[in-house]
Order: structure tokens, then sequence, then C-alpha cells
């Protein structure tokens, strides 16, 4: 069927099956391999992508939801002159990213959660981020980080 | 040696590939695209053992989509994998089925669901044999044997002094059991390669995996090609662990026969289940230690017998009972050691390399014991520890003895002055139960006694100044790009931005033997700080052609080569390698680092093992809800003897990354089998530490150099999750009065323990 939503800021439209996932739309129909599959079951949060601004396991949502809905993906946070986004400069800069394979799922649920509350505190953070597993980092440097970006988005 | 004045090593650093991996542009196995790609999706045994009777694939073949079904004889070499001897295991199980999730059958298709969808219709006839799922049935007399040699996998001694007369001299003696069990690596990027094979005859291999050069000798020799034509790419790697090494074989040989076959690219790429029953987990551990101390808690006497079940598969078990028996003591001058180590065969999933690699488990008995020991003499638990603590020129359980580095006094007087300074923890009420645990740990680094330890490494300077490393070790997120870019950087005297370490593929870079045992940093920094110091020469000379001055006089910093009399003589770097090129200087090196070869007794393994230790000293303070089993960890301090600290960044991010790993062993993860079967394969019921439950670690570093690591460093990717884990299981006893022998220690075990009485305490 003929899907049609903004991807990235761009208008697309695209034949997908209606069985077909989120994730393999984006991966393999739009080449956007940014978004990562860890478990196919929506417990990893290695896929989370935003919908309308919320995060979203594309692993878990069939392509015909996107019908005239919003969507970002790690491809869309930096700018297009390929300046990061100060989410993606803070977990740099904080060294929150070591293998980097949940990197895309966290920064765009760190980026849901600062855009509904620029602030958050330690346990907002963490329920924001409870769904997105990193193996390599044991989290310190990710709290620093979405902290970080935190203050550097509200200057 | 004048004490160099460092401008990049020690600094605080970004990942110098991270630009891609916060844009998503890094491409990952699984990310990329071919022409034509197909899928492969393995058929697997749902039971434990059996004799297969037959493997009928022609209703697979019908499926749509399908292109292929191999088995185990459509695989031109010997179907064999195994990084060591004795390469017991079939790629596809052909006569045999040794542990449930086996595979034995190969389905080639148009998509990965029509492939995996067809896996199912693979017949596998077998006649089911009761399987053997604990090393005690595997070890009864009389019980079937798992392969042909036995059912004992390995088995090695220690031998240190009279371990009888030992124990005669002593006035407590200790003994007790302690149990681990089975972790799972659990890297967010499952297992993933890409086959493509090429007009000239070749296949390149794409893969998440951690040694390339295993997958490209493995792969040539299933495929019966010559190693020449095989070249094995590291696609970025989603984590290891050392998880991605026999597995990633594995799939790199059937999707490597099937791209023959077909002429077309392939991927297979694991789902999670897979990934958990189908490639090595960490040993689980039964330890027996028995420790003679005098009064005054000098230890006289270890002797210690380890049983580590390593499942269908030998796998890398010959090493990981080396390693868990060498450093089973701990970090303590003993006269008179005696252990056993020993893996057995058992049919469940089978067991390998393991971030720890069998060091987390003995540390965790060895530490249980030092504790009980310390409250049974009425000794502070970190007193015990100083007391007979390693200290230079001191034989370790092998007997080797060095003069440098070795700093577990260092972290024990680290953590104790912090220990000081803090607050007294609460007493507990009628809520919580408050605890102090504590833990002293050593790990060998590099290869040692587990193989040659070789590192190869090419540094090249272009005309612009700017300069490409390869080393022969792989990117796993540890960070080792960043550390061979900084200290080419340093050498080079050019800025961090100018250095690319390129991806590592099997065309054009040496075989370094495998990244594992914490021996980037240290063996593999060591290569390339050699590289570029020879490239480095070339440099010096032109400019001092340049300048007309001796070559002594010559300083390369900050992208120039400036006159160390006057610093405003400066030449840019640049002009300096454009003359080189033109002159005829080599500008391009390529290096080899060797570490001292291991010179030991195989029966006693007295003897020189490992080039160096890192040693480290973890606390814990912990609180346990009476009415829950609820731990919180309210302090967490990781102290580790690292040499040198290239980058600090890095180095946080080991230890604490680490330290979790250890925590999840002790605290959350255990794979669990119900008549041989995993039951737990996903992330819904496979406890990965999750964000809330992340530790507040501070990582701490002595740096007592280490004359055998570049600028004095010495690996820590290991070592903590052996510190974390022991402190951790000394704290819950101190907080609650229960020693449990055995890991993981659940919020469940401790609940039922405390509603059956069993604990008052502190």
């Amino acid at each position: 069927m003929r899907i049609e939503f903004v991807c990235n800021g761009d208008d697309v439209a695209v034949e997908a099956p209606q069985d077909m996932r989120v994730l393999d739309l984006l991966r393999n129909v739009l080449g956007l391999t940014g978004t990562k599959e860890g478990c196919g079951r929506g417990e990893c949060g290695a896929c989370t992508i935003l919908v309308d601004g919320d995060p979203v396991n594309a692993c878990l949502m069939y392509a015909p939801k996107l019908q005239g809905r919003t969507v970002e993906t790690i491809e869309g946070v930096a700018g297009k002159d390929g300046k990061l986004h100060p989410i993606q400069e803070a977990f740099l800069e904080e060294g929150a990213v070591q293998c980097g394979y949940c990197t895309p799922g966290m920064v765009l649920s760190t980026k849901a959660l600062l855009t509904k509350n620029p602030r958050p505190g330690i346990p907002e953070i963490e329920e924001a981020l409870s769904g997105n597993f990193c193996r390599c980092t044991g989290y310190v440097k990710i709290i620093k980080a979405v902290q970080r970006a935190s203050g550097a988005l509200k200057a | 040696m004048t004490e160099e004045k460092l401008r990049v090593v020690g600094t605080r650093v970004r990942k110098v590939d991270g630009y891609e991996l916060v844009t998503g542009k890094a491409k990952y196995a699984g990310d990329m695209r071919f022409p034509g790609l197909v899928y492969g999706f393995a058929a697997r045994s749902k039971v434990a053992a059996g004799t297969i009777r037959a493997i009928r694939i022609d209703a697979a073949l019908r499926q749509d989509g399908v292109l292929a079904v191999l088995t185990g004889k459509d695989i031109p070499g010997p179907n064999l994998i195994g990084v060591l001897p004795p390469h017991d295991q079939p790629v596809l199980a052909t006569d045999v089925i040794r542990y449930a999730g086996e595979s034995v059958a190969l389905v080639v298709a148009e998509t990965h669901q029509a492939a995996k969808r067809a896996a199912r219709a693979v017949e596998l006839e077998v006649e089911p044999l009761t399987p053997i799922l604990t090393v005690d049935e595997a070890l009864k007399e009389g019980a079937r044997k798992i392969h042909e040699r036995g059912n004992v996998t390995f088995s090695k001694k220690l031998v240190k002094g009279d371990v009888e007369a030992g124990f005669a001299q002593a006035d407590v003696i200790l003994e007790d059991t302690f149990t681990t069990s089975n972790q799972e690596h659990a890297y967010i990027e499952p297992e993933v390669v890409c086959v493509v094979p090429s007009g000239d005859g070749r296949v390149t291999v794409y893969a998440s995996c951690q040694s390339p050069f295993h997958l490209r000798g493995l792969i040539a020799a299933n495929l019966a090609l010559p190693a020449s034509r095989v070249k094995v790419v590291q696609a970025a790697t989603g984590g290891s662990f050392g998880g991605k090494d026999d597995v990633a074989t594995e799939i790199g040989i059937l999707a490597g026969v099937a791209a023959m076959k077909l002429g077309r690219p392939v991927t297979i790429a694991h789902e999670r289940e897979e990934s958990i029953i189908g490639s090595t987990l960490r040993h689980s551990a039964r330890i027996t230690i028995k420790t003679g101390a005098k009064k005054d808690g000098t230890l006289v006497a270890r002797k210690i017998a380890i049983v580590l079940d390593g499942g269908a598969y030998a796998s890398e078990s010959p090493f990981v009972i080396m390693k868990a028996m060498v450093h089973a003591a701990g970090p303590y001058k003993v006269d008179n050691i005696f252990v056993e180590s020993s893996a057995i065969y058992t049919n469940k999933t089978y067991c390998g390399a393991f971030r720890g690699f069998g060091v987390p488990q003995v540390t965790f008995a060895s530490e249980s014991q030092m504790d009980e020991l310390a409250q049974k003499l009425g000794l502070d638990p970190l007193e015990l520890r100083l007391k007979n603590a390693l200290r230079p020129g001191d034989a370790t359980a092998t007997g080797q003895s060095y003069e440098k580095s070795v700093g577990i006094v260092q972290t024990i007087t680290t953590v104790d002055a912090r220990r000081k300074a803090l607050p007294p923890l609460p007493a507990s009420d009628g809520r919580w139960m408050y605890g102090r645990g504590i833990s002293c740990m050593l790990q060998g680094i590099s290869n040692g006694a587990e193989g040659v330890d070789v590192v190869g490494a090419s540094v090249q300077v272009s005309q612009d100044g700017s300069a490409v490393v390869g080393v022969g070790l792989t990117e796993l997120g540890q960070g080792a790009r960043t550390v061979y870019a900084q200290i080419t950087a340093e050498v080079l005297g050019i800025p961090l931005s100018q250095v690319t370490v390129k991806q590592v593929d099997t065309d054009s870079v040496h075989d370094s033997g495998p990244t594992v045992a914490s021996r980037s940093t240290t063996v593999g920094g060591t290569a390339v700080k050699m590289a570029a110091t020879e490239v480095k020469k070339s440099l010096v000379s032109m400019a001092a052609l340049m300048f007309k001055v001796d070559e002594a006089l010559i300083v390369l910093k900050e992208n120039f080569a400036v006159l160390s009399v006057d610093d405003n003589a400066r030449i840019p770097l640049k002009d300096v390698a454009t003359a080189a090129y033109w002159t005829g200087f080599p500008l391009m090196n390529l290096t080899f680092s060797r570490a001292p070869d291991a010179v030991y007794d195989h029966e006693t393994h007295q003897g020189k093992i490992y080039i160096t230790y890192n040693f480290g000293t973890h606390l814990f303070d912990i609180r346990v809800e009476r009415s829950t089993g609820k731990v919180e960890v309210l302090r967490h301090l990781a102290c580790h003897d690292v040499g040198k600290v290239i980058n600090p960044v890095g180095l946080e991010g080991q230890i604490e990354g680490a330290s979790l790993f250890g925590f999840g062993l002790a605290h959350m993860e255990e794979v669990l089998y119900r008549d041989g079967r995993i039951i737990n394969a996903n992330f819904a019921d496979y406890a990965v530490p999750s964000i809330k439950d992340r530790l507040p670690t501070e990582a701490m570093a002595v740096e007592d150099a280490n004359p055998t690591g570049p600028y004095g460093a010495k690996g820590i990717g290991e070592p903590p999750v052996a510190g974390a884990a022991s402190a951790f299981a000394n704290a819950v006893a101190n907080a609650t009065g229960i020693r449990f022998r055995k890991l993981p220690i659940t919020r469940q075990d401790i609940l039922i323990a405390l509603t059956s009485g069993q604990g008052a305490g502190r």
C-alpha cells in the first residue's frame, strides 16, 4: 500500500506491504540504517524513533501506522550541513558512546525528553531512558550527557 | 629515559570515531546493502542431546522464496570450528546433537522472514538421549561420553610450594564451596555477517566480530580456499565482550558457503533468541576453596578446586580454566598454593570467552573467603588484604615476580583513605540494613601463556602531515582507535583530528591475534608507538636538513617541526612531510611489538605467564530492604592500577561499564535452563541492567608505570568485572549477616533467606 508521511523534514511516499514493520521500512526501503534492531520485541530500545515527537519502538509498529505522521530518525537529528545537535555533542563530550549501537535510540529518547521537559531531574532522565539498554557504558556517562545537553539547550 | 612532556596522551579526548556513531552513519554489518542480497536463517535442534537419524530439507526447499538449504555435507571443508584445539565443534551438526539450539541446516531465501519460516520446515529426526545437564552427571562413573575424548574438556594444575605443609602452619583454616551461573554477553547488536562473492574468485566477509583473523582462517578452511582468497572486514561492531568469536566464524562460514553456492551476497543476522541460545556464555563455576592463615592474618596456604561447566563444546575453555587457576589465590603473597582447574562438557550451550575470562568467578570465591577470614580473626577486611597484598618483587601464584607496576597496595591505600573520609554507614533500622563490602583483585593482561603476543601496526604520514594508522586489533566500543590515535598524535606532534585509524580488514593489517585479554592498549599501543616513532625519524631527519642543524635539536609538536633551542623557529609539519616525500624518506612503517614470551612449567604452571597485571580494589556501600530484599547501591568505589591513563574518558567508561557487568553477574543476570533448554532467551526474562540499575561508580586510577606498555599503560577492559561482583557479594553479607555462596545473589534470594530467619543484619 501507499504510505505518505514526513520523514526527517521531507515528504515521503512509499509502497510497502501492510505487515511491514516501520523498522524494515526505514532500513530496507528508505535506506535509513541508523535505526538499529536489537531484540525485535520492544525490549531494548535500539530501534527508537520519534513519531510526532514521541519515542516509539520501530520494531513494534507496522508501516501503515505512519500514514500522515511525522517521523524523526537519527539521520534527521544533526543539521543538513552535518553540524551535530547539542544532544549529540553532549554524548560525545561526556563519553556516553562506546560501541554506538544503542546511541541512535538513546539520542532520540533524550530528544523526546528534553523537548517536553528541558530541565529534567535524574528520576525523569531514568524514566525516559529506562527502555533503552546500553551494555557498554554502565549509563553513568549517559546521565551526564543528558544533563549537559539539557544545559546546552536551555542556554 | 627523561620524562616526556605529554600533550595528547593522558588528556580527556572524544572518541575519534564518535561522529559516525552519534549520527547513525556508521555501517554495522547488518547495514550493508548489496544488489541481490539474500538472507540465511538456521534450523536448530530443540532437543539437547541425541543421535541424528535424518535431516529432511525437501519441505523447506519448496517454500516461497527459498533458494537453498544447506546441511553439513554441503560444507566443502572439515565442517569444524573452534578457535583452539581440539576444534571439536561442527558448523552444522551432522551426526550428534550436543545442545538445544545447535544448528543443523541453513535456509537461504529472498527475505529474512522467508528464511525463518522455511527453517521451521526443516525436519530433524533425532533419537533423543538423556541430556547431561550438570558437571556431576557428566563426571559420574560410566556417564555417557558427550565427546569421544570423554567429558573432561581440559584439566590443569598449579602447584606452588607445599600446600599441606602450609596448612600445617595455619592457626585458622576455612573451607567452602562457591558457585556462579551462566551470564549472557547481551551486546545490543546481535551477531551478524554479510558475505559478498567478488568477481576475482574471492569472498569478502563483512562481520560484526572481535578477531577477524580467526574468521579468515576458519572461513577459508571450511570453504576449502586458501586464506588469501578470503577478506574479512570488521564492520562497526555493536559490542562483543568476548562473545563475537566462535559464533562469528560459524555464521561467516555458513554465509560464505551459501554465497559461493548461489553467487549472491548472503547475510545472516541473528535474532536475540539465537544470540542467547546459539553462542557462548560465561562459564558457570563451582569453586571449593580452602585458606589457611596465621592469627595475625598472614596467609600461609590456599587450596582451590575449580570446576567450570563448559557446555557442549570446548571453545576457549582450555584458556579460561588456566586464567581462573592462575588468579584464584588473588593478589596476595601466598607461598603454598595448589589449584586444580577443569572444564567439563555438558549438553548445554557452549561457554567461552567473556569479559574477565574466569577471573570474576574465582575472585568471588576467593574474596568471599577473605572476608570470612577477616571476620573470624577480628581484622578489618581491608587491613587483612593490605597485610597480604603483593609487593614489588613478591612471587605471584605462578612464582613470577615483578619489580614494577605492582599497584595493589596503592589501590588499597587509595580506597582506604577515601573510606576514612566517609561518614559512617547509617545504623540498620526497621526498614533498611546497611552494609559495606570490599574486594581486591588482579587480572593478567594480554595473551601471556594463552598464545604468542605479537601485534603489527602501521603508520603512514601523508604529504599534508596527516597520518593513517592500521592495527590488527579491533575497535569494539572500548576506545582502542582513540588510544592509537592519541599515541600517534603524541609521537608525531600533530593534532588528534589529523589521525585516522583505519577499519580493520585482513588484507591491509597484520594478523595480530585476537582482540582479547585487555591487550589492545598494552600490546597494540606499543606497536603503534613503535611504528609512529619510525616515521617520526624520517620527519626529524628531513627537518634537520631543512634547518641545517643536528637531528637532536628537532622537536615535533603543535603540527610543526620546532627547534628545541628556539621555539619561534618552526616549519609546518606538512612542509616537512612534503619535503620528506620528495627527498625519498620513507613515510610509512609497519612494526611489530612482541611481548616477552611466557615461559613456564606446564605441569605446575610455575613461571612467567603474563607480562603484567592490572590490580584493583572495589568498595560497595549498600542497603537492603528487610521486607522485600531490595538492594540499593549507595556508593561504589572502583580503583585500579592502570599503569598510565591514556584517555581518562575512555578509562572511566571501561571501569563504569565493566563494573555494571560485574554487578549484573552478582545480582541480576542468570541464564536459566529447564530440561536442557534455555527458558529466558530474551530481554524480558533475562535481566540486563537498565539505566535504573546503574552503579554510582567513582572510577579511580593509580598509575604505577608498566614497563611493557606504551607510556606505562596497561589494560582495563576486563578487571572491574571481578572487582565489582565480589565487593557487591561482600556488601550483601555485611548488610544482612548472611553469606551467600552463589552468584547471582538476587533480590529473591535475599528475601527468601531473610524470611527464613537467616539474617539479623549488622
